[in-house]
């Protein structure tokens, strides 16, 4: 058996050529207009009454989320479609609509084959309406105890038939290959909060390794619903600063107390760099390097190497980068350990951003929508400042950048994101020039 | 050189049996694992059978640690078992001697145990007289106190990857996908991919999972996607026979450890193949329903074929999806006729779902340890059930009983997913 290389003798290169993001703070290109203003995205929430719950704010879409006016009146079918989908499914669908309109390739002009599809989502929940008729008609005077002859025999027929494809993984990914006719590579990673780095990490291997010319890659997710709402209030640590949402997520602070869900889709063309210059595609920014890794206990040192590894892969120092984009959330343990492992490879002396004090935890979709923030900020040069850091915690011994957008000096920014049990992730981004 | 990734262990738990040893004995016989369902009271669904993983234990695999699970889903607890087990197989538990951070995990597994009961609960009391609108707030209340917050955060999907990572101290690439029945056949090919390009050394690659739950039964009912052959549940996953009805769900978890090859070499591991196709597409076509001539399937088999330079003469046996649904059935024969051409009914071709039932997620991993178990041994096991040939399904699907066979070098694998998943994997002997 004759072996090849499994990376082509000059390795491919990776361009992002297209964007598009729905957010508590507006879609592209409202969306980076009040990242520079510092808009706030937590609010109260408005879709549903969250007055039993000990959290009752999220970052929830700006305007209120209405799927039908991304697809064009033209594509029946899939204005059809729509109503298969629960909400994260539709804003996965319509976040790729968004991207696709901002320069992706028309059909035709892609072989099909070489179109692949990388999303970053996790299980939707149940819509309470889907199985409520149902639910009435089964529960008994005790608690917890479900008739289950009843329903078995009269409760399942009360359930729509495509009930559990609303609300599948994999269904962002399903409905966006079909609008745009990708046949190539299709995967949904569902690794909760870092699920959309990873799901960028691994597009970015199928390209280098030549399997596709064009991947949408990204995440969505939406837990702004009662049943994933309720769920989360038991064992996410959110903040109780339920009286001022736009100042409760405080990445970094001393007086952090907890986080915020928060909702959004964000959607990347991710292409190889010589199929983009061919087709004209403008371009964003270039994907350098990728690394991921398990930080088991959450220390820090495990974080660290993957920094390194990244950055590595690009072929950077530390001194390259003019920012690290964080994840942290206003988390007592979790920003502490990011803070750490960032502190073991930039010091102190690269600025640190955190966007979900703006926005809350979008979960599946943050790795891209906080990527998409450091895209466009080494497009536009200019860093937009963290909100809601007032005095930086003593356990987290990073500079983290507030106030005014500053200048962007240096030519890469750095994406770190990972779970609450120590799946992490880091990409590296490089100014396209 | 391409790196070349091979496979140094092994492990599985499946309704056939408690080990990838005992799964592939009871196959080559001909077991069948399906059975009414005990988990639950299904007695006046559409489905009253399943096959079900039947006397289980954690601590009969992590004797000091399985407390430590107790409120975890069936995924990450057949998952942690078949893990030991393959662990075990490849001389890897200890951990002493090895870079954990070249060790990664890729996991196709789905999501924690539904706490059904509490969640139907919560909706029924909140539900108004007509029982279409839920005042959300009395949800929210009831659904606060009824929930267990430790058994809910074990519902999330990134859990058992993990808690594999945790238990077996793997610090490497930690991935977990779910692209529904291709999920687990989909992280070993990335996995292998992951290792060629240098991300790991080794990684424990697989699934788990379980949908044998109220819920699962119920949504899979509603789409009509299962068999309902009540009366026989034995002989009700029928792969290719004219008289197939639907899938029937099982539950489980495969695990393989897979390996750079020098590495493998240099600590003297046994190496039982070598992963060298891969293949993956997506049909851009329907939610559910297969393309008619398995346009995608067939271009996942020749990229898996051209992945591992071989041609179709090459392959010595198919493990097929094969889930005993008409639509899948007819258009994986389809494929597997347009991706190898005449000599496709030459190959032997069979369906462990016959004797396993579905294993979802974790299906493709499962089938792919049998898959190699069969060429090590030079025996096919059987697609059992078969009773009525499908004129639109004509090759040879080594009805009933197993079959010798020797002098096969290389295997192929097929898993498909809702959604329009296609992944083909093919394994080698080195």
């Amino acid at each position: 058996m004759s072996l090849q290389p499994d990376m082509p003798a000059s390795p491919r290169r990776a361009v992002f050529t297209s964007l598009g993001v729905i957010s508590p703070v507006g879609d592209t290109p409202t969306f980076w207009a009040n990242l520079l203003a510092g808009t706030p995205g937590v609010r109260a929430v408005r879709a549903f009454d969250p007055s039993a719950l000990p959290c009752r704010i999220a970052g929830e879409t700006l305007e209120p989320f209405d799927a039908k006016k991304y697809i064009p009146s033209s594509n029946k079918d899939g204005r059809k479609s729509l109503k298969n989908m629960a909400k994260t499914v539709q804003l996965g669908l319509c976040g790729a609509q968004l991207a696709m309109d901002d320069g992706g390739p028309a059909k035709g002009t892609i072989d099909p084959f070489r179109f692949g599809i990388e999303f970053g989502c996790v299980m939707v929940a149940s819509e309470l309406e889907d199985l409520s008729a149902a639910a009435k008609h089964t529960i008994t005077a005790d608690s917890r105890k479900i008739d289950m002859a009843k329903w078995g025999h009269e409760g399942v027929e009360k359930i729509t038939p495509l009930w559990m494809l609303k609300y599948l993984p994999n269904m962002p990914a399903c409905h966006t290959s079909i609008f745009f006719d990708s046949q190539g590579p299709n995967n949904t990673i569902t690794a909760g909060d870092v699920a959309s780095t990873l799901a960028l990490g691994e597009a970015f291997r199928l390209l280098q390794r030549d399997a596709a010319d064009y991947f949408l890659v990204g995440g969505c997710d939406s837990k702004i619903n009662p049943l994933s709402f309720t769920r989360n209030n038991l064992f996410v640590p959110f903040t109780r600063n339920n009286d001022h949402p736009a100042t409760a997520v405080r990445p970094f602070d001393k007086d952090r107390d907890g986080t915020a869900l928060g909702e959004a889709a964000a959607l990347f063309g991710l292409e190889d760099l010589e199929h983009a210059k061919k087709r004209g595609a403008k371009v964003y920014a270039e994907l350098a390097g990728f690394a991921s890794g398990f930080d088991r206990g959450r220390k820090g040192p495990i974080l660290a190497g993957v920094i390194r590894n990244a950055l590595k892969e690009a072929g950077i120092t530390p001194a390259d980068v003019d920012h690290v984009n964080t994840s942290a959330g206003g988390l007592p343990e979790l920003d502490a350990f990011e803070a750490r492992a960032i502190h073991e490879v930039f010091g102190t002396v690269t600025p640190v951003y955190a966007l979900k004090g703006q926005i809350g935890n979008t979960g599946a979709a943050s790795g891209a929508i906080e990527l998409a923030a450091s895209i466009l900020a080494l497009k536009h040069g200019q860093l937009p400042g963290t909100v809601n850091h007032a005095a930086t915690s003593a356990d987290c011994p990073v500079t983290v950048h507030v106030g005014e957008p500053r200048p962007v000096t240096k030519p890469y920014a750095v994406k770190i994101n990972y779970t609450d049990l120590g799946q992490c992730a880091v990409a590296v981004v490089k100014k396209f020039e | 050189m391409r790196r070349r990734v091979v496979i140094t262990g092994i492990g599985s738990v499946t309704p056939l049996g408690h080990s990838a040893e005992k799964t592939f004995a009871a196959a080559i016989e001909g077991q069948c694992g399906i059975d009414y369902i005990s988990r639950f009271d299904a007695k006046t669904f559409q489905t009253t059978f399943a096959a079900e993983v039947k006397d289980f234990a954690l601590k009969n695999w992590l004797p000091y640690t399985h407390e430590r699970y107790a409120k975890s889903g069936e995924n990450t607890r057949y998952g942690l078992a078949a893990a030991q087990e393959a662990l075990h197989d490849a001389g890897l538990l200890d951990s002493t001697g090895h870079d954990r951070t070249r060790f990664g995990v890729y996991l196709g597994s789905g999501e924690g145990a539904e706490d059904f009961y509490s969640l139907i609960d919560s909706i029924g009391r909140a539900a108004d007289e007509s029982g279409y609108r839920v005042n959300s707030a009395k949800f929210g209340s009831t659904g606060n106190s009824l929930f267990d917050a430790k058994r809910e955060a074990e519902f999330e999907m990134h859990t058992t990857a993990g808690h594999l990572a945790e238990e077996f101290d793997l610090c490497g690439p930690n991935f977990t996908c779910l692209t529904a029945c291709a999920a687990s056949a989909q992280a070993i090919g990335e996995a292998t991919a992951f290792i060629r390009h240098g991300d790991a050394e080794v990684m424990l690659a697989g699934g788990a999972h379980s949908m044998i739950h109220p819920l699962g039964v119920t949504g899979f009912n509603r789409l009509t996607a299962l068999s309902t052959r009540n009366n026989a549940p034995k002989k009700a996953s029928r792969p290719f026979d004219l008289d197939r009805d639907g899938f029937v769900l099982g539950e489980g978890a495969g695990m393989v450890i897979l390996e750079e090859l020098e590495h493998a070499k240099k600590r003297g591991a046994r190496i039982y193949a070598e992963l060298t196709g891969y293949g993956t597409t997506g049909d851009a076509y329907r939610m559910t329903d297969p393309h008619p001539e398995g346009r995608g399937a067939v271009k996942a088999m020749q990229d898996a074929l051209k992945d591992a330079r071989l041609t179709p003469e090459d392959i010595g046996y198919i493990n097929a999806h094969g889930t005993s649904t008409a639509a899948n059935d007819e258009c994986e024969t389809a494929g597997i006729k347009g991706a190898l051409g005449a000599f496709a009914y030459k190959i032997p071709v069979s369906s462990s779902k016959s004797m396993l039932g579905h294993l979802i997620a974790a299906g493709g991993a499962v089938e792919l340890i049998i898959s190699i178990q069969a060429m090590l041994r030079n025996t096919l096991p059987p697609t059992i059930n078969y009773e009525t040939p499908d004129p639109k399904c004509d090759l040879d699907y080594v009805p009933n009983a197993a079959r010798e066979k020797s002098g096969i070098r290389n295997v192929l694998s097929n898993s498909f997913g809702f959604g329009g998943q296609n992944i083909t994997l093919i394994a080698s002997k080195l």
